[in-house]
């Protein structure tokens, strides 16, 4: 007699279950993430912003000194290890960068100045990256009358001399409650986004026209996937690239340009109350010391540094991010 | 190609045209007018500010003004006055007397054009473009080629120097290394003649535009690296220079070469700072002091000489695109 | 044609034209220097004399070449160059139309007037040897030196100022200084009345302006070499007019060059015919601009030649400076510590008083500053010492009063309002206020750059810390804050205006705008008493009664406190140590030395 095993039975399982994937299956940005958190200049990159952002928020505890605080008598210190200025004065291990022109300490300014500049740097280019993938995207992907309107639209805005439209906008609305909010900060970032929008809006839709022709879109149509549908989810993360160089050069772009609006008599408003947000800016720093090069070049160079940091920064992290989200990476290693 | 070139052309001028209304608009939108001359001086009366507004027309209606400008108006005596179609950029209000056009492009006796505010403008441009290329897309080959490697972030950093050190920091320092202390060039140039010191104002100011080169060539070569037909190429057997020459680099310079037009529209209209630091003859300068000035002839001429260079090169970008890429059709 | 050659072509067109932008073969003006004798017949006593003279001019060459060759000095290697950096390089050069100190550097050393300033400021004669004012003061008649010439050789009679003062006072040409000849009769209508007036005032003024020959005739045209008498008839007693005379306005720019060059006559340099102590030779925008000496100038030749660079940025000036390229350049306040402590800088630096009074102006009419103890407390609460120490390193001096020190009608000794916190306190307590609390929001107006930032900062902090009072920092554009300050509507509560002299006479400083129908107009300032002083001190003619008036109206000023006087600046320079014979006056806001060129020298020696 032939005995049949219990374990021997078997039952239709799902198909899945039967093929064994060689590692676990991820998602896009899981994929992603794991490929920027290898690249280590990336990491660099990431660590360098968050240590700014930190400063940026907890300025008043970090700052040693009230950054308005006058100090009479102490202007053009230099930093702390100077033994003789070019003046001929030695400098004070209270202020270890040394003071500004009527005393001011000059670590502490950079400290508070970190906050304008963080922001100034991300605002107005997020409000770009909204406003000009949106148009670059419909711009690109509709074509004929539409695409030809809007292009001539923003021919307009770039053949704009840039200069004119930040003077306007400040000299006119500066007196007005939206040039006052946040100490025209504001009013500068309106100023800065509506001038910068057109070259993302002619990225997007370069990116759009390549991609428009290949077959994996032709396929998604077959499929039946709406124009909306393939616009958010097949056109924008394939564009995503030339918008991420972008983006990596346009942060420290904003930072300096407050600097130049400054020079020309339209950056941030000066603040009195030292328990203000907004006190000082790298820009407002770097102009000042400009004039006095000769005397203290760390006003001028400390901010210098500081925007050359956090410039390689969100370049490093911005390649990492390119290489990373690179949808024909996926699933390698 | 034909059709599209000279619809593209008729296109200019509306362009131009809403250009300078909306600059009209604006520019007179801003308190101060052209006789606000800056606090440190005296102000002129009003007696004689009213027969100024009058000399130049200020006192008409807005409508009439930018008509006047645009196409022009009859003067005091009756006679038409040509405007801007007729290349009449207007009378400067700061310098009396010169007219724009005048300012921009006049050159002293027997001179050639390039000697010209403008044409100075121009050179400096085209010589900052010059070196950034020259610098640019070599290490924009070399970090893509040799990609995460010492030499890449070396290239990198460098590269981003550039664009995160603002150029009036890096401007003086360079004047300061090789004027003062190494004595190669002296700190003011003599005269403009001399090549050599043409080269820290355009190296300062090519800067932006040579990290902005290095950067999309070497992304536009990791593209092209990962392209399927150089993967052909290389199964082929063909020699590795020859693939990176004859294949990758030809078309991972398809993007950097579109951008070329606009650089060097925006290197000609950008080069404020550094007129002021080298003292540099060109109408950068002018054309911010004009904004400043309400000098309103200045600013509308200006823009629209600037306009119509930056549509133009915003042409050669369709063009040049058009050519080097064959799936791009020009409708 | 493929698309690909057309492609390598149109590539190869681009790189082209590239290189030979970059190297253009240069026309080169040069300066070569000719020699000529010229031997005349003169009579003398009776007896034909021959006599020789040797005239060494220069003459313009074009050259072309590759190359130009850097030049430390000059091209010529044969005069001395003085090379300054001035600054900013002037709008228009034009005499009846400039407005700003550097114009007017320029045309200080192209043209004379018939009087000019000495290094005491005292009016001494110019083109005129001498004038003389009628009785009551209504009309002056100066008398011109015999043979004067202009540059090109050719005479300079009275006709020629005749014609300069007109054109300034001709609404036509409606220069920003036009009113500052409106003394003469018949100028106020001309300039500003309406149709009938207008026309009208013409008549009266080319009949007030008169340029007669010695006998007392009309003269009859630019040739007449006896046509030495200019008269002008005045709407009231001015007896400071001749020193009016001496400003550039007045300036004899030669009519049918103006005509003939158009309305850009003043920007080439063969319409700039004058009779000052050089020539301009050529003038390169925003590079450069060059002198030679004027042969012709009455008082003697210029031992070098001139060059004016328009480099803005101090600090690169700076660097250009002690890199010897040029010889004179502008001290700013950031670089003075650096020169005070270097052992050889400190002995170029060239530091005398300016011409100027800083200070800082209250709305009459706006609240809280029309109360005069609040204005009061705010001048008592300013450390003036600390203010010019601190913000502007030691570059200026305190002051206590309107007119300057250097200046006739100058007080020495004044004490009213000066720093004192406790008092400052007191004088709010007195006011209809009360107390800090009880003032409506305050707001500090300035123009938005770098410098001025700076300072206002400073400012609210010690109003802060001395009154305990929170102003608000408002920074505007520069152009926008002219626009606020020219209009009473507009003007800000406070708000630092500089006032500087373009005379030195106290009618220049009081009466022009301390009256109340002078430029404090803009503040709402108006003291009938005060007015009256001034008007009667215009018009006295006896020089020690009309000090004594404008010293009791400069007193009664400083009481009524409308404004605070905070600063008189200082002319700081640095001039190389070769360069011989530069004589300082306050006046010399533009270059030091500039108010006697001839005199100033190059000691060859003592250069690298």
């Amino acid at each position: 007699m032939v005995r049949i095993a219990k374990a021997e039975t078997t039952t239709l399982r799902p198909r899945e279950e039967v093929a064994e994937l060689p590692y676990p299956s991820t998602s896009l940005w899981q994929d992603a993430w794991q490929r920027l958190i290898r690249n280590k200049a990336a990491v660099v990159g990431m660590i360098i912003i968050i240590l700014f952002v930190f400063i940026a928020t907890f300025a008043p505890f970090l700052a040693p000194h009230n950054p308005l605080k006058i100090n009479d008598g102490l202007g053009y210190l230099p930093p702390a290890w100077v033994e003789s200025s070019a003046a001929g004065v030695a400098g004070d291990s209270r202020f270890i960068l040394g003071t500004d022109t009527i005393g001011r300490d000059v670590l502490s300014r950079v400290i508070y100045g970190a906050r304008v500049s963080m922001v100034v740097g991300l605002t107005p280019v997020a409000i770009i990256l909204v406003i000009g993938s949106a148009i670059g995207l419909l711009s690109g992907y509709a074509g004929g009358r539409m695409d030809n309107v809007l292009m001539r639209i923003t021919d307009v805005f770039y053949a704009f001399p840039n200069l004119l439209l930040y003077v306007i906008l400040m000299v006119t609305l500066r007196d007005t409650t939206l040039g006052r909010m946040f100490n025209g900060l504001f009013l500068l970032f309106v100023a800065l986004a509506l001038v910068s929008w057109v070259g993302v809006a002619r990225l997007v839709r370069s990116s759009v026209l390549t991609l428009k022709g290949k077959e994996f879109i032709e396929a998604a149509r077959c499929l039946g996937a709406s124009d909306k549908r393939i616009m958010t989810r097949h056109i924008l993360p394939n564009s995503l690239s030339p918008l991420i160089v972008w983006m990596a050069l346009a942060i420290p772009g904003m930072i300096i340009a407050e600097a130049i609006l400054g020079y020309l008599g339209l950056g941030l408003r000066p603040a009195s109350d030292p328990n203000a947000f907004f006190i000082t800016s790298w820009g407002s720093l770097m102009l000042e010391g400009q004039s006095a090069i000769n005397i203290q070049p760390y006003i001028l160079l400390v901010p210098s540094i500081c925007v050359g940091l956090v410039v390689l920064a969100f370049t490093f992290l911005g390649d990492g991010l390119r290489d990373a989200l690179d949808p024909r990476m996926r699933g390698s290693r | 190609m034909t059709a599209f070139l000279i619809r593209r052309l008729l296109w200019m001028v509306p362009v131009l045209f809403t250009i300078a209304l909306i600059t009209f608009v604006l520019m007179h939108a801003a308190p101060g007018g052209p006789w606000d001359r800056d606090p440190g001086r005296r102000q002129i009366d009003a007696g004689t500010q009213a027969r100024l507004n009058e000399q130049f027309g200020l006192d008409k209606p807005m409508w009439r003004q930018f008509l006047a400008y645009v196409i022009g108006d009859f003067d005091g005596e009756g006679e038409f006055v040509c405007g801007a179609i007729c290349g009449n950029l207007g009378p400067s209000y700061r310098q009396r007397g010169r007219t724009v056009q005048e300012i921009l492009f006049s050159v002293p006796d027997g001179k050639p054009f390039w000697q010209s505010r403008f044409g100075y403008s121009i050179r400096l441009g085209v010589f900052a473009l010059t070196l950034a290329i020259i610098v640019g897309i070599p290490a924009g080959i070399v970090s893509a080629l040799r990609q995460n490697s010492i030499i890449d972030y070396t290239c990198s950093f460098i590269a981003n120097l550039g664009v995160s050190v603002p150029n009036f920091v890096i401007g003086i320092y360079l004047i300061i290394i090789f004027a003062v202390t190494l004595h190669w060039i002296s700190v003011v140039p003599r005269s403009w003649a001399e090549l050599k010191v043409w080269i820290i104002p355009a190296m300062v100011l090519g800067f932006g535009t040579m990290a902005l080169t290095a950067r999309l060539t070497r992304s536009s070569m990791i593209e092209v690296m990962r392209q399927d037909y150089v993967r052909t190429a290389r199964s082929k057997g063909l020699r590795e220079s020859s693939i990176v020459q004859v294949h990758m680099v030809k078309n991972a310079l398809i993007p950097v070469v579109t951008v070329l037009g606009p650089a060097l529209a925006a290197l000609v209209t950008g080069s404020f700072i550094i007129e002021t630091m080298f003292s540099f003859p060109g109408i950068g300068r002018e054309y911010v002091q004009a904004i400043s000035n309400r000098d309103y002839s200045m600013i509308l001429g200006t823009t629209l000489v600037y306009g119509v260079l930056i549509a133009f090169a915003n042409l050669s970008v369709d063009v040049i695109y058009s050519f080097l890429d064959p799936r791009i059709r020009l409708k | 044609m493929s698309r690909k050659t057309l492609l390598h072509t149109i590539v190869l067109a681009v790189f082209a034209t590239l290189a030979l932008t970059a190297c253009q073969p240069e026309t080169v003006v040069e300066q070569v220097e000719v020699t000529r004798v010229i031997t005349e017949t003169v009579i003398e006593e009776g007896q034909s004399v021959e006599v020789t003279r040797v005239v060494t001019e220069q003459v313009e060459v074009e050259v072309t070449r590759e190359t130009v060759q850097i030049a430390a000095a000059d091209p010529t290697g044969a005069s001395k160059v003085l090379r300054i950096n001035i600054g900013t390089y002037p709008d228009i050069i034009d005499p009846q139309l400039s407005s700003f100190a550097n114009e007017i550097g320029h045309l200080q050393l192209i043209y004379e007037g018939l009087t000019k300033l000495d290094a005491g400021l005292e009016t001494v004669p110019g083109a005129a040897e001498s004038w003389e004012y009628n009785e009551d003061a209504t009309e002056l008649t100066f008398t011109l030196r015999e043979g004067l010439k202009y540059s090109d050789g050719s005479i300079l009679n009275a006709m020629r100022f005749r014609d300069a003062l007109l054109r300034n006072i001709n609404p036509a040409t409606a220069g920003e200084y036009a009113a500052i000849t409106d003394e003469v009769l018949g100028a106020a209508e001309w300039r500003i009345g309406t149709e009938e007036v207008s026309v009208q005032g013409e008549e009266v003024v080319k009949a007030s302006v008169q340029a007669l020959d010695m006998s007392g005739n009309a003269c009859e045209d630019y040739e007449q070499e006896d046509c030495r008498i200019f008269r002008i008839n005045l709407s009231k007693p001015a007896p400071y007019f001749h020193t009016v005379m001496s400003l550039w306005v007045t300036y004899p720019a030669k009519a049918e060059l103006i005509t003939e060059g158009g309305p850009n006559w003043w920007n080439s340099s063969k319409y700039h015919v004058g009779n000052g102590p050089y020539v301009l030779q050529s003038l390169e925008p925003f590079v450069r601009g060059n002198f030679v000496p004027n042969e012709f100038y009455w008082d003697g030749v210029g031992n070098l030649d001139i060059e004016f660079s328009y480099l803005t940025d101090t600090a690169v000036a700076f660097q250009a400076y002690r890199n010897d390229e040029f010889d004179i350049i502008i001290l700013a306040a950031e670089d003075l510590a650096t020169v005070k402590v270097d052992p050889v800088l400190s002995t170029e630096a060239v530091i005398f008083p300016g011409s100027c009074t800083f200070d800082l102006e209250f709305h009459q009419l706006k609240e809280p500053f029309n109360d005069r103890k609040v204005r009061q407390a705010f001048a008592m609460a300013l450390d003036r010492e600390a203010w010019v120490r601190d913000v502007y390193k030691g570059l200026g001096t305190p002051t206590l009063t309107f007119i300057p020190p250097g200046y006739p009608g100058y007080q020495e000794g004044e004490t009213r309002w000066a720093y004192d916190p406790e008092a400052a306190l007191q004088a709010i307590a007195e006011s209809s206020y009360g107390s800090v609390e009880n003032l409506p929001p305050i707001i500090d107006t300035f123009g938005d750059t770098p410098r001025n930032r700076v300072r206002h900062e400073w400012l609210v902090a010690k109003w802060n810390e001395v009154l305990g009072v929170d102003i608000e920092l408002n920074p505007v554009e520069p152009t926008t804050y002219t626009a606020l300050t020219k209009d009473i509507e507009t003007a800000p509560q406070m708000y630092i205006l500089g006032w500087c002299a373009d005379y030195p006479d106290p009618q220049n400083w009081l009466s022009v705008y301390f009256r109340s129908t002078g430029f404090v107009q803009d503040i709402g300032y108006s003291n009938p008493e005060f007015d009256a002083l001034v008007d009667q001190a215009d018009t006295t003619v006896d020089p020690e009664v009309r000090m004594e008036l404008y010293r009791q109206a400069q007193d009664l000023l400083v009481e009524d406190s409308p404004v605070v006087f905070m600063r008189n600046n200082v002319n700081s320079y640095l001039v190389k140590p070769w360069v011989t014979g530069i004589v300082t006056t306050p006046q010399d806001s533009i270059w030091p030395g500039a108010i006697d060129p001839i005199g100033i020298d190059i000691d060859e020696s003592l250069m690298p």
